[in-house]
């Protein structure tokens, strides 16, 4: 167990190194430096230059990135270039704003994907088979953007039941904040529900037809205890994969939901870091997100051994 | 069996949790709505908090480092003026409650009104001032404002509330400018104090200070006790940015939006006809059009540009992409402007002309790239360009690059037709300088045109109106006939707020100062 974490560990170290670099020559490819975008129109060639200086954008390239990964390599990110803020003290405010919309976002998920999945799987061919199927295909294929201006126009414009887009924190008004981010979370919860609904029936189906469940119905026991105790869990691994994997996907699709719902997370920050070249956020920014996704795939390698003990981590016998 | 019960529990917390919000969704729902009626019905006047929704997150709130419109939003209410407009664009006092100009045109005299204390209790005078000047003016600033000062000298304080500021040359659009940010007042306690960081904690002497702000989320001003004018009717402004221009309608409609600062052209008849909101509209003062590269071909060819100038037909962008609520440009002066030469036509789209040019032109099969923002109206604008141009056999390309790279391109002259404007400004000069002279910034393609720099310098050093206004009379006939750059339209200024709101006055450079603002 020891080495596998290590290997794991040290396989992290270099996914987020290379993250680091690729996104600091992404970022220096792009056309448009964040001087000129901070003067706009009205940039003269001296101010451009002084600026440029003063933001030690005419260091040479290698050198800027040294100078980020030293500091970065002791929690300080450095400082917007926008408005001189600290990068690390801005992603610490804005990672809870996210996390709770990543989180709204999966448990809707996983509430409509579990008994999607298996009434589906449990009543393969009958028309709610169907209807769940339709459901995935269809969610899979919405976009969370165009979900979310949907959304927007049916109970908001339309019954007037929600509050269009805004944010409160957690802490300051529980019910209201939850409220807020119900349709942002559920554009993102439905393409996610649908993903795993399709794995999940599947998985399901496959389990179903094996021998031990076939023992478990011989011996007497109900419907609902095969379908729960043993087929559930045991079909869940593929599923786990999937949530780890579309964790990424869902953190890719906050960018544009948070900007539609003008929600103040990460993925805003990103938005309008990228737009105004602001690069210092852009690259703590992703690097969290990175950091994000690669602990959480690591949990799922984890979460495998817990659901089936058969499994142990790192290859012990 | 221990693992399963784990995953149970988290089953169980995550319905409870969509239990729960499921209920109270329907408690406050209806709080929400009940809310909604009471605005409705105006018994809004317990109301202290106006909400206003901006078109995006203000970059800077720093003046002397700001350099787009949204900030300037927020920047009203914070920070006055040594001179500010009045709805007719007439420049009024503000914190300099009279002034002297010297004869020469050299030497501006500034008053300053009594009593004046920043936010932070520094006291408001002369020093202020210069502080302010030299600020701007330092090199190692790198200001935006720059531009608009650079023709300081230098500034004396000549007492305590007298304040003398030198210039290198004549340059009457000067007190047009301080009608903007580079007549903003910084606290310099304040701005010694926070240094780099005085954008997150502005300090100036206006009607709201700052209180708070939330990246991406909210800035809140509130209303300053000590201030030296009529203090504000409205306690507490929020502003909010709603990026999407559909969310943001969405948010004055049925949301807690008050009034928004940008308004689609596409919604105007929508809000028009809905009783809960109302719009109003002032004519721009700015200018959109096509910058022209003189420097490439096919664009190097005179009667080729003035072919596509007077090919294009104005009225029907007007009509098409901009509803309506644009006036068709022949110049950088709409007609409200002093400077407006009301003897331009406007091209009707007059092909068989067109057609005739481009014959004299020489030149076969001609295509040329636009390049726009990626935003509807300047796509649809570019695609209508296309059309009337495919009548007289000229192929356009449409390219579109977001507004930084965009800018590169422009300033690296690496483009044959851009779609950019600018929204104008309090002085005439201020709007055509610094696109049509030889060293203007904006003069992408660096076009160096005697009688232009001859025509804008004389109308720098004259302070006689009547004069000023012949001259860029005669500069606009020229800008037209050269056809570097194709005037289009002048977009109104628009603005919508909820029916309560009253007390807004639409001053021409379209930014809302909230402190006349109330709710009935």
């Amino acid at each position: 167990m020891f080495y596998f974490l290590l290997r794991r560990f040290s396989l992290m170290v270099v996914v987020l190194l290379l993250v680091s670099i690729i996104i600091f020559s992404l970022l220096n490819i792009l056309p448009g430096d964040p001087a000129m975008l901070i003067l706009g129109q009205e940039s003269s060639p001296e101010a451009l230059e002084a600026l440029r200086e003063k933001m030690g954008l005419n260091d040479p390239l290698p050198v800027q990135y040294l100078h980020w990964l030293t500091d970065s390599l002791q929690g300080d990110f450095g400082k917007s270039l926008r408005d001189n803020n600290d990068v690390t003290a801005i992603l610490l405010k804005k990672v809870p704003i996210t996390i709770q919309l990543a989180f709204m976002s999966f448990a809707i998920a996983v509430l409509i994907a579990v008994p999607a999945a298996i009434i589906s799987a449990t009543r393969k061919g009958t028309s709610l088979d169907y209807l769940s199927t339709f459901f995935s295909l269809s969610g899979v294929s919405f976009p969370p953007f165009w979900l979310g201006i949907l959304l927007i126009l049916i109970f908001s414009v339309g019954l007037g039941w929600l509050p269009p887009s805004g944010f409160v924190s957690l802490a300051e008004n529980p019910v209201r904040s939850v409220l807020l981010m119900l349709m942002p979370a559920l554009a993102l919860g439905i393409r996610l529900a649908a993903e795993l609904t399709r794995m999940l029936r599947s998985s399901l189906l496959e389990v179903l037809q094996s021998d031990y469940i076939r023992t478990g119905y011989a011996k007497g026991l109900m419907e609902r205890a095969v379908v729960f105790k043993h087929a559930l869990r045991n079909s869940l691994i593929p599923v786990i994969t999937i949530s780890g994997l579309q964790f990424a996907t869902l953190i890719g699709g906050v960018v544009i939901i948070e900007t539609i719902f003008s929600i103040p997370g990460i993925g805003q920050l990103v938005y309008s870091a990228i737009l105004a070249r602001d690069f210092p956020v852009v690259q703590g920014a992703v690097m969290m997100m990175a950091f994000s996704v690669v602990i959480i795939n690591f949990m799922v390698d984890i979460t495998y051994s817990i659901l089936d003990p058969r499994i142990k981590v790192g290859g012990e016998r | 069996m221990k693992s399963f019960k784990g995953w149970s529990l988290v089953a169980f917390t995550l319905t409870i949790l969509l239990i729960v919000s499921g209920c109270s969704d329907s408690a406050s729902g209806d709080s929400t709505r009940e809310m909604g009626d009471k605005s409705g019905r105006g018994s809004g006047n317990g109301k202290d908090k106006l909400v206003i929704g901006l078109d995006d997150d203000p970059p800077q709130l720093d003046p002397h480092l700001s350099s787009t419109a949204v900030d300037r939003q927020v920047l009203h209410s914070l920070f006055d003026k040594l001179v500010d407009i009045d709805e007719d664009m007439n420049i009024v006092p503000k914190l300099a409650k009279d002034w002297d100009i010297s004869d020469d045109n050299q030497t501006y005299t500034f008053y300053l009104q009594e009593g004046v204390v920043f936010h932070d209790g520094t006291p408001f005078n002369a020093e202020a001032v210069k502080f302010n000047f030299d600020r701007m003016l330092d090199p190692a600033m790198g200001s935006p404002r720059y531009g608009e000062v650079e023709q300081v000298e230098q500034v004396n304080v000549i007492d305590e509330l007298t304040v003398e500021v030198q210039l290198k040359t004549p340059f009457s659009p000067f007190l047009g400018d301080l009608t903007d940010r580079a007549g903003m007042m910084l606290s310099p306690t304040a701005v010694k104090e926070s240094g780099e960081d005085f954008s997150r904690h502005p300090v100036g002497t206006g009607p709201y200070q700052f209180v708070e702000r939330e990246l991406q989320s909210h800035i809140k001003v509130s209303r300053f006790d000590e201030y030296w004018g009529e203090p504000a009717i409205i306690k507490d402004v929020l502003y909010k940015p709603y990026t999407d221009e559909n969310i943001r309608l969405t948010n004055l409609i049925s949301g807690d939006v008050d009034m928004i600062t940008v308004v689609g052209f596409k919604d105007i008849k929508k809000i028009e006809g809905n009783s809960a909101v109302k719009l109003s509209a002032k004519e721009g003062r700015g200018f959109l059009g096509l910058h022209l590269n003189p420097a490439k071909a096919p664009f190097n060819n005179k009667d080729f540009r003035e072919a596509i100038n007077i090919a294009i037909d104005r009225q029907a962008i007007t009509n098409v992409v901009y509803h309506g609520a644009a006036l068709p440009a022949v110049s950088a002066f709409p007609p409200a402007s002093w400077a407006h030469n009301p003897s331009l036509e406007v091209p009707k789209g007059d092909l068989t002309k067109a057609k005739s040019l481009l014959e004299k032109s020489g030149i076969k099969d001609p295509s040329f790239t636009i390049k726009v923002k990626p935003v509807e109206t300047d796509k649809q604008m570019a695609e209508m360009v296309q059309s009337m141009l495919q009548e007289i056999g000229v192929t356009v390309n449409v390219e579109m690059q977001e507004i930084g790279s965009l800018l590169s391109s422009a300033i690296a002259g690496d483009y044959e037709a851009l779609y950019l404007g600018w929204d104008g400004r309090t002085d005439p000069d201020g709007s055509v300088s610094r696109f049509f002279m030889s060293n203007g910034y904006n003069n992408y393609a660096k076009v160096n045109n005697p009688e232009i720099d001859k025509l804008l310098t004389d109308a720098r050093v004259s302070l006689d109106q009547e004069e000023r206004k012949k001259i860029y009379q005669r500069f606009s006939e020229v800008v037209f006939d050269e056809a570097n750059y194709i005037f289009l339209v002048h977009i109104d200024e628009n603005k919508a707020m909820k029916t309560n709101v009253n007390g807004f006055i639409h001053y021409p450079d379209g930014m809302i100062r909230p402190d006349r603002i109330y709710f009935d």
